[in-house]
C-alpha cells in the first residue's frame, strides 16, 4: 500500500514537473514564435485588419532579401571579431586578477573588489562621451578593436568575481605541492589550477561573449562606417525614418541569436558544473 | 622566519603585478571616462555639449528642484526591487526544476538561454509589437482561441505600461539568475540531502535548511550585479514608451537620456547619473559590509 | 580535463588571432578614413595620402539612404581627383547621440545633416552658409526657406530637403459614413462622431502626442486656432488663449474616444500603419505617407488641415546642412564647397529628394520633382504657405519637450491653462 502511494505521488510529481517546464518553455518561446512569423509575413500582413496567427503566405524571400539589403555577413563577421576578441582580453586581464585575488593576501585585497563593483555603477549611456575622448586619444574611435577593450573592461568585474569564486573552490594543496617540485606561480597556474578550473573558465567566457556580442550604445556612438559595424547595430538599417520594416528586423535578429545558441549548445554541460564552482565557496 | 629583503619586497609587489593588466583596463576604459562624468556633473555644459567651467553645486540643485525628479526616481526603485526581487524568485525556481533529471533536459536549458542571448533592443521591440493594441500578438492569438471577441487595450493607464515594461524586464533577467543558481545547485553533495531524509525532513525544510544556505553565496554575487545592471538598463523602456507619458514611466536612466540628448542639458544629466551612482554606492556598501566581510574570513 | 583546457587555450588563441587579425584588416583597409578624425584635428595638414579630407554625417531617412551615399561618395571622388570624402549614415533615433558625443570631444564634422541648428550656432560652432556655399548653389534655394535658419541677421544653415503635413483620408471610408472631407473643427468633430458610429471597428481621426513627435500636434491645433509658438515679434506666447483652447479641443477629441488608443504612445508611424491597414479614417501626415499608402493599396485623398480660425496652415517641417568651424584651410574650404555642389546639383539632387519622399529645397528641383510626379505639384504649393518650428530660437529645445509634457499630462487629466502657464513662465523667465 504504502510504496504503491509513493510511486503514484512521484507519478504526479513528474506529470506536473513536466506539465510546469513545458509551459515555462512555451512562455519563452512565444516571442521568438512571434518573431518568426512576423519575420515570414508581407508587411501589408502584418498590419492586416483581421491578423492570422501564421503567415497566411510564408515569405521566406524576407530571410533571403536581408543579405542584399544590408551587409549582413559582414556585420555578423565583426559581431564575432568583437566578442571573441573582447573574451580573449577579458579572459587574460581577469585570470591573473581573479588568482591574485584568491591565492594571495595583500593590502587593499577589499578595496579593489569594491572597486570592481563601482566601476560597475554608470550606466554606458552616461559613460559614451569619456569613452569616445579615451579612444580619440588613443586613435581608437571607429575601429572593432577599440570595441574590443571597451567590452573587455566592461566585463572585468563579472570575469574576476566568477572566477574568484571559482578558484578559491579549489584547494591549493596541489599548487603548493608543485611548487615545492619546483614550479614557478605562473607555471603552477597554467599547469595544475587551469585545467581543473576549466568549467569556471567555459562559464566565464560564455558570459563576456553573449554580453559583448549584445552591445550596443558604445558601438553606436564609436562606428561610423558601415562595414564595421557589429550586427546590433547594422540592422538598425531596418528601423527608418518613414517606417519601421518588421519583417526584416526580426529575420536579421532570428540570425543574430543563432550563433550565440550554438555557441551555448556546445558548451552547456561546462556552463553549469562551471558556475557551480563559483559558487561552493564564498 | 628570515629572509632576504629584495625577496621580501617582489613577494609583497607580487600581487599587485597580477592585478596590473586588469586594474590598467579598466582604469582607462572605465575610470577616466567616469572622470568626466564627474567633470561634466559640476560645469556649465553648452546644448551643443561644450564645457564651459566650473559651477560648483548647479546642476545638482536644477535636478533636485525638477518637477520629476521625484517621481523618476520612485519609479526607478520600484523598477530595479520589482525586476530583481522576482527575476530572483522566478529564477530561482526555475533551477529548481530544471535541477531535477527528466527527459528533454537539455533543451529546456537552451530554450531558457534564449532571451539572454538576444539584443534587449530586439527583445524590447517584440513585447512592444505583441502588446500593441491595434495589431499585436496577443491579441490575435487570443482572438483566434477564442477567449476574447474584440482587440484588449493591454496598456490603458501609465502604470499598466510600466507592469509591462517591469515584466519584459524580469523575462530577460530570469535566465541569468537561473543558470547562477543552477551552478549552486548541481554543487550541493546527494548526502547532505539523504541524511536529511533519513532525519524525516520535508521537502521544505530541505529547501530551507540546506539548499537554500549553500546556494546563497553564489546568489549574492549575482543579486548585486543584478542590482547594478537593472538600476541602469536603458533599452526595455526606451524602446517601449520612451518614458511617455509624461515621465510616468521613465527610470533615472532613460529622464537623463532625455535631459543630456533632446534637451541639451548634459550637464544636469551628468549630474543626476552621479545621484544614481551614489544611490547604488549606498546600496552596494551595504552589501559588502554585510556579505563580503563574512565571505572573505 | 586536459584535453578540455588544452582545446580551450587553442580556441582562445584563435579568438584572439581573429581579434588582431580581423581589427587589423578594417584598420588597414580603412587606412584613410582613419586618418579622417587627425586630419580635422589638425586642419592644415592634410591626409598622410595628400588628399584633403572632408567629413559629414547625414541623416538616414529611409532603407536607400545608406546606398545612395556610398554611391555619391564614389563618384564624388573619381570626379575630384584629391578630396576625400567620408560620409556617416546615422539613423534619427540615434543622430542627436553620436553628433553631441563628437562635438563634446572637438570632433565635429565638417558637414553635417540634421534639422536643428541653433545650438550648435549660439556656440560659436558653425559658419555662415555664404563662406562656404558657391554663389551658384546659395542662388538655388527658396528664400522663404533660407529665412528659416537666420540668426543676427547671418544665414547658418542650408536647407536639404523639407516636408509639408496635410490631412490624408481614407475615401472609402468616409463615404461608407456619409461625411464629406471636414475642413473645419466642429466638421471634424461630427464627421469623427459619425464615422465611430458606422464603422465601430474604425479610429475616426489619429492623433501623435508622444517624445517623438508630440510638437507636431501642438503646432496643428494652435495654429489652426490662431495661436501657435510665437507671435509676430518672434516672443513666445506659449500660454495664449488659442493654444488652450486648441490643446483642450484635441485632448477633447482623445477623450471622446473618437481617436487612436494611446496617443501618448502611438507614434505618427504607428498611425501611418493603421491608416494603411485601413483601420483609420483620418489623420495628418508628411507628402511621404502617398507612397505608402499607395502601395498598400488604400483608396487616400489629402486635404487642407481642418481648423477653427477660418485659415489653414500646413506644419513644414525642413532639415538642413550646416558647416562646423574646426579651422579649416583653404583648401580644405574649397572641398566642402566642391561637396556642397556637387550635393545640389540638380540631377543628383532631386533623384534624391524624389528617392527619399520629400520636398525639394530647391526651385531647379522643385521643378524636375513636379515633372517626374505631378502629385508633387500641389505639396510644393501646400510647403511654399506652410509655418515652421521657431528652431532659430535658443529656447526651441525646452519648448519642444515642454509642449509634448504639457499634452501628456493634460491627457492625464491635468488642467491645460495651468500647464501651459508654467511652461510660458519656465520658457520666459
Amino acid at each position: 500500500m504504502d510504496s504503491r502511494y509513493i510511486n503514484w505521488k512521484k507519478a504526479i510529481l513528474r506529470v506536473l514537473l513536466y506539465f510546469v517546464v513545458i509551459n515555462v518553455c512555451l512562455v519563452i518561446l512565444y516571442p521568438y514564435f512571434v518573431m518568426v512569423c512576423t519575420a515570414l509575413k508581407s508587411r501589408s500582413e502584418i498590419f492586416a485588419m483581421e491578423g492570422t496567427i501564421l503567415p497566411i503566405k510564408a515569405m521566406w524571400s524576407n530571410f533571403v532579401d536581408i543579405w542584399y539589403r544590408a551587409p549582413m555577413a559582414k556585420y555578423m563577421l565583426n559581431s564575432i571579431i568583437i566578442a571573441s576578441g573582447s573574451t580573449a582580453i577579458a579572459m587574460v586581464c581577469g585570470i591573473p586578477a581573479a588568482y591574485a585575488l584568491a591565492r594571495m593576501k595583500f593590502k587593499g585585497q577589499t578595496a579593489f573588489l569594491g572597486f570592481i563593483i563601482v566601476s560597475q555603477m554608470f550606466a554606458p549611456v552616461v559613460l559614451l562621451i569619456g569613452i569616445y575622448k579615451v579612444m580619440q586619444i588613443m586613435s581608437l574611435t571607429n575601429s572593432l578593436l577599440g570595441l574590443i577593450f571597451i567590452n573587455a573592461a566592461f566585463n572585468q568585474a563579472f570575469t574576476i568575481w566568477l572566477l574568484r569564486g571559482t578558484f578559491m573552490s579549489i584547494s591549493a594543496e596541489m599548487e603548493q605541492a608543485a611548487t615545492i617540485d619546483g614550479c614557478n606561480r605562473v607555471q603552477a597556474m597554467f599547469k595544475i589550477l587551469l585545467p581543473v578550473a576549466a568549467p569556471g573558465i567555459v562559464t566565464t567566457l560564455i558570459f563576456i561573449f553573449i554580453n559583448a556580442w549584445n552591445e550596443f550604445t558604445v558601438a553606436l556612438c564609436l562606428i561610423s562606417t558601415d562595414t564595421i559595424k557589429p550586427l546590433t547595430v547594422g540592422i538598425n538599417i531596418f528601423n527608418g525614418y518613414n517606417m519601421i520594416e518588421w519583417q526584416y528586423l526580426f529575420a536579421a535578429s532570428i540570425f543574430a541569436i543563432i550563433p550565440v545558441v550554438i555557441l551555448f549548445m556546445s558548451i552547456e554541460k561546462n556552463l553549469t558544473s562551471g558556475l557551480t564552482a563559483g559558487g561552493v565557496k564564498g | 622566519m628570515k629572509q632576504h629583503k629584495p625577496y621580501n619586497l617582489l613577494n609583497k609587489a607580487e600581487p599587485y603585478l597580477w592585478i596590473l593588466p586588469s586594474v590598467i583596463l579598466m582604469a582607462i576604459f572605465i575610470i577616466v571616462p567616469i572622470g568626466f562624468v564627474f567633470r561634466m556633473a559640476f560645469s556649465q555644459v553648452t546644448k551643443a555639449g561644450l564645457v564651459k567651467g566650473f559651477c560648483g553645486f548647479a546642476n545638482f540643485s536644477k535636478v533636485l528642484q525638477g518637477a520629476k525628479f521625484g517621481m523618476v526616481l520612485k519609479n526607478t526603485i520600484i523598477w530595479t526591487i520589482l525586476v530583481v526581487v522576482l527575476s530572483t524568485v522566478l529564477g530561482f525556481i526555475l533551477a529548481l526544476l530544471l535541477n531535477n533529471e527528466f527527459k528533454g533536459r537539455k533543451i529546456a536549458r537552451a530554450i531558457v538561454v534564449f532571451p539572454w542571448a538576444t539584443t534587449l533592443v530586439i527583445q524590447a521591440s517584440v513585447w512592444k509589437f505583441i502588446i500593441n493594441t491595434d495589431y499585436g500578438a496577443l491579441n490575435t492569438l487570443l482572438k483566434s482561441l477564442g477567449i476574447i471577441q474584440q482587440n484588449v487595450n493591454w496598456t490603458p493607464t501609465p502604470e499598466a505600461f510600466f507592469g509591462w515594461e517591469i515584466a519584459c524586464g524580469i523575462f530577460v533577467t530570469i535566465p541569468f539568475v537561473c543558470f547562477t543558481a543552477l551552478s549552486g545547485l548541481q554543487s550541493i553533495d546527494a548526502s547532505y540531502y539523504e541524511a536529511a531524509t533519513v532525519d524525516g525532513a520535508s521537502y521544505f525544510q530541505k529547501l530551507w535548511n540546506i539548499t537554500l544556505p549553500l546556494v546563497k553565496p553564489s546568489l549574492t554575487v549575482a543579486t548585486v550585479l543584478n542590482i547594478i545592471y537593472v538600476f541602469n538598463s536603458f533599452p526595455i523602456v526606451w524602446t517601449i514608451t520612451k518614458g511617455d507619458p509624461a515621465s510616468r514611466t521613465d527610470t533615472l536612466v532613460t529622464y537623463l537620456y532625455k535631459l543630456a540628448f533632446y534637451n541639451g542639458k548634459q550637464g544636469e544629466a551628468a549630474a543626476v547619473s552621479v545621484i544614481g551612482f551614489l544611490i547604488l554606492l549606498v546600496c552596494a556598501s551595504v552589501y559588502m559590509v554585510s556579505t563580503l566581510k563574512k565571505g572573505d574570513e | 580535463m586536459k584535453k578540455i583546457i588544452a582545446m580551450l587555450l587553442v580556441l582562445s588563441m584563435a579568438l584572439a588571432l581573429a581579434a588582431c587579425g580581423g581589427s587589423a584588416a578594417p584598420a588597414a583597409t580603412e587606412a584613410p578614413k582613419a586618418d579622417a578624425p587627425a586630419a580635422t584635428s589638425a586642419p592644415a595638414a592634410p591626409a598622410a595620402d595628400g588628399k584633403v579630407t572632408v567629413t559629414m554625417i547625414a541623416a538616414q531617412y529611409g532603407p536607400k539612404t545608406g546606398d545612395w551615399w556610398v554611391d555619391f561618395e564614389q563618384k564624388f571622388e573619381a570626379a575630384n581627383d584629391g578630396i576625400d570624402l567620408v560620409v556617416d549614415c546615422v539613423s534619427w533615433n540615434d543622430i542627436y547621440t553620436v553628433v553631441n558625443t563628437r562635438i563634446a570631444n572637438g570632433q565635429a564634422p565638417d558637414l553635417l545633416n540634421i534639422d536643428v541648428f541653433a545650438d550648435y550656432q549660439a556656440d560659436g560652432l558653425l559658419l555662415p552658409a555664404e563662406d562656404w556655399c558657391s554663389a551658384e548653389t546659395y542662388a538655388k534655394f527658396y528664400q522663404a526657406f533660407l529665412d528659416q535658419s537666420v540668426v543676427d541677421g547671418v544665414v547658418w544653415a542650408v536647407p536639404d530637403l523639407a516636408s509639408a503635413r496635410a490631412m490624408y483620408y481614407n475615401k472609402d471610408i468616409l463615404a461608407e459614413a456619409g461625411v464629406e472631407v471636414p475642413t473645419t473643427w466642429e466638421e471634424l468633430t461630427a464627421a469623427c462622431k459619425t464615422i465611430k458610429e458606422k464603422c465601430p471597428d474604425i479610429y475616426p481621426w489619429g492623433i501623435d502626442m508622444t517624445t517623438d513627435e508630440g510638437q507636431a500636434a501642438f503646432a496643428y491645433y494652435t495654429w489652426g486656432n490662431g495661436g501657435g509658438f510665437v507671435d509676430d515679434n518672434g516672443e513666445w506666447i506659449l500660454n495664449c488663449a488659442e493654444n488652450v483652447a486648441a490643446v483642450e479641443y484635441a485632448v477633447g477629441l482623445v477623450k471622446d474616444g473618437l481617436t487612436n488608443s494611446d496617443p501618448a504612445n502611438n507614434t505618427r508611424y504607428d498611425l501611418q500603419d493603421l491608416f494603411c491597414a485601413g483601420k483609420l479614417a483620418m489623420m495628418i501626415a508628411p507628402n511621404a505617407l502617398s507612397a505608402q499608402a499607395g502601395e498598400a493599396g488604400v483608396n487616400y485623398g489629402f486635404a487642407a488641415i481642418p481648423n477653427n480660425s477660418g485659415t489653414s496652415v500646413s506644419a513644414g517641417v525642413m532639415d538642413r546642412i550646416m558647416c562646423f568651424d574646426n579651422g579649416q584651410s583653404a583648401e580644405q574650404m574649397a572641398a566642402i564647397t566642391a561637396v556642397v555642389d556637387a550635393f545640389y546639383d540638380d540631377e543628383p539632387y532631386s533623384e534624391w529628394v524624389l528617392m527619399e519622399g520629400f520636398l525639394p529645397a530647391t526651385s531647379a528641383g522643385g521643378e524636375a520633382c513636379a515633372a517626374a510626379d505631378p502629385a508633387m505639384g500641389a505639396w510644393i504649393d501646400i510647403v511654399g504657405s506652410a509655418k515652421f518650428y521657431p528652431t532659430a530660437k535658443a529656447e526651441w529645445a525646452d519648448v519642444k519637450q515642454g509642449v509634448i509634457d504639457v499634452e501628456q499630462q493634460a491627457l492625464l487629466g491635468e488642467d491645460v491653462q495651468t500647464l501651459l502657464d508654467n511652461l510660458q513662465a519656465e520658457i520666459a523667465g
